[in-house]
Formats: C-alpha cells, sequence, structure tokens
C-alpha cells in the first residue's frame, strides 16, 4: 500500500492544474502558428517563456505556480467546492515533463535544428490540451514507463 | 509558410489530439475479458491471502491522481460484496511486477477469482458499475462451474 506524502496531505482543487494547463496550451499553440510562419525569434523566445513557467511548477511545486495563484484569486471564488482534493505530486511531476519536452526543444534549435521548435511546440500542446480538456496526463504514464524501464528507483531506506 | 496554411496545421493537431483524448475517453476504466489462464500467487505480489470469491488488485504509481480514486472506488466495492478483497501495489516499488503483468498505464486493475486466476483487466480510473457487473459475472459462472 503507497501513502502520498504526508506533507501533501493538505492537497489541491484538481481543477487548478487543468486550468493551468489551459493557458499553457493556447501559449504553446500560438508558438506554434508563430514557428510555422517564420516568426522563429518570437516562437523561441515564447517557447523560452513557457519552458521558465513549468520549470517555475517543476521546482518551486504546482502550489506556487502564477497559474495556481491566479487560479485561487480569479476562478476558485467562481466555482462550487471541489468534490475532492488531489495530490499535488503529480501535476508538480507532468510540469518536470513539460519542462524536459520545450526545454530539449530549445537546446536542439539553439543547436542548428530548426524543425524543433515546431515539433516541441506541439508535443507539447497536445500534451497540455489533453490535460486541461480531458483531464488525461500524460506525465503520469510517463512516469510508469521510466519506473519500468528502472529508470527511477524510490529512495530505498537503508 | 502562409498564415491560412499555419491556420489549417493547427486546425489539423487540434482535430488529431481531440479525436485521441475522446478515443481515451470512452475505453478507458473499461473493464475487458481475459482468458489467458494466468495465475496470480499472493506471495509473488506480496500480499498475505486473496479473497475467498474474487480480488481486486490494484498497481499504482507514485505520481497518480487517478489511483487515489480508483483506490476508493475499490475498496467500497470490496466491503460491499461478500468475499471481495481489493489489494493495492505500488509498481514504483516493484518495477518488475509491471514488466511481468504487461502493465503500460496506472491504475491497472486486474479482477481475480477464487483461484487467483486473472479473469478481468481495467486499464485506467475503474468505472464502479463496470466493476460490479464484471464481479457479478466472475462470481455468478463460478457458481455455475462449482
Amino acid at each position: 500500500m503507497s501513502q502520498p506524502d504526508p506533507s501533501a496531505r493538505t492537497g489541491i482543487d484538481p481543477r487548478s492544474p487543468r486550468f493551468g494547463a489551459g493557458i499553457t496550451a493556447v501559449l504553446l499553440l500560438i508558438d506554434l502558428f508563430l514557428s510555422l510562419v517564420g516568426a522563429t525569434t518570437a516562437a523561441a523566445v515564447l517557447l523560452l517563456v513557457i519552458a521558465l513557467l513549468f520549470a517555475w511548477g517543476a521546482f518551486a511545486g504546482i502550489r506556487r505556480h502564477p497559474y495556481g495563484v491566479l487560479f485561487r484569486a480569479v476562478i476558485r471564488p467562481r466555482l462550487a467546492p471541489p468534490t475532492e482534493l488531489e495530490d499535488p505530486a503529480p501535476p508538480t511531476f507532468a510540469q518536470a515533463v513539460g519542462l524536459l519536452v520545450t526545454g530539449v526543444g530549445l537546446v536542439l534549435f539553439v543547436s542548428g535544428v530548426p524543425l524543433a521548435l515546431p515539433i516541441a511546440a506541439a508535443l507539447a500542446f497536445a500534451a497540455a490540451f489533453l490535460n486541461s480538456v480531458f483531464g488525461y496526463c500524460l506525465g503520469c504514464q510517463l512516469y510508469l514507463l521510466l519506473v519500468r524501464a528502472r529508470l527511477i528507483r524510490r529512495r530505498v531506506d537503508a | 509558410m502562409n498564415g491560412f496554411a499555419a491556420l489549417g496545421i493547427l486546425l489539423g493537431l487540434v482535430a488529431v489530439v481531440t479525436a485521441a483524448g475522446l478515443l481515451w475517453r470512452a475505453t478507458t476504466g473499461r473493464a475487458r475479458t481475459v482468458r489467458t489462464h494466468d495465475v496470480v500467487i499472493p506471495a509473488e505480489i506480496g500480499v498475505d491471502g486473496f479473497g475467498g470469491r474474487a480480488t481486486l488488485l490494484q498497481f499504482s504509481t507514485e505520481f497518480c491522481a487517478p489511483c487515489r480514486s480508483t483506490a476508493r472506488v475499490l475498496d467500497d466495492l470490496a466491503a460491499d460484496v461478500d468475499g471481495v478483497t481489493h489489494a493495492e501495489v505500488d509498481l514504483t516499488d516493484r518495477p518488475e511486477l509491471a514488466t511481468r503483468f504487461g502493465i503500460l498505464q496506472t491504475p491497472t486493475t486486474l479482477v481475480l477469482d477464487a483461484t487467483g486466476a486473472v479473469r478481468a483487466r481495467i486499464g485506467g480510473a475503474a468505472r464502479p458499475d463496470d466493476v460490479r457487473l464484471t464481479l457479478h459475472r466472475i462470481l455468478g459462472s463460478d457458481h455455475v462451474s462449482a
């Protein structure tokens, strides 16, 4: 049996990460458009901003992310109370996956692979859109595949 | 590329991802009948024993929000139906079990009969009504064969 981390027991409103993923999806779609019409510099800068926002969520935790703050300040008061709270660890991990995808795209772009920019934006858009609209967490499934590949191992108490 | 062509690609991308999402929503959490006659032994998954009539064996991972809701659903069902127990295994600690059972997503739930044989498999967040129907089908056929 697994128990969530006790420090995370308070939980977050599950609609908050989906709201944030919606904003991210729109930004990524704009970024893909800019990259496709040849506004490459603007597209690279916007992808960098999106990557930094992913880094914020991944390292500071989903609760300290600006979209989470925006959700609590503006959206949350207009909604009914959440039926259940969610462990903040999965959406925080998903932010790290978003950072990885956009980060790899930017690094490849800077090292001379122009197609990396629209491809990274399209992949990250697909994940953010599925998360926001359908509640499907791609990052969570990737986590399992990493566990299967033995690339992730939980700290062994020794 | 001109703006219209770029918009076309954007629309195509949104359409493909929406189709994938709809397909996922239609299929996730559905119980599928398994006929492999794979028998699970309690010791191999690290539990003391199985339910007298059926066991809901749930595989989870650490960063998995639907695993929590599925655990609640299956706990309630186990409390509700006689002789049925719920066991949860975290694959983060036991990655070899993910390979053993070919698990590609969490939660994945195996419905075992009284002998520990795998009778159904549920990929994704379990739907209470679907699990209940599956249990009735397995428990019912046991009565017939007994």
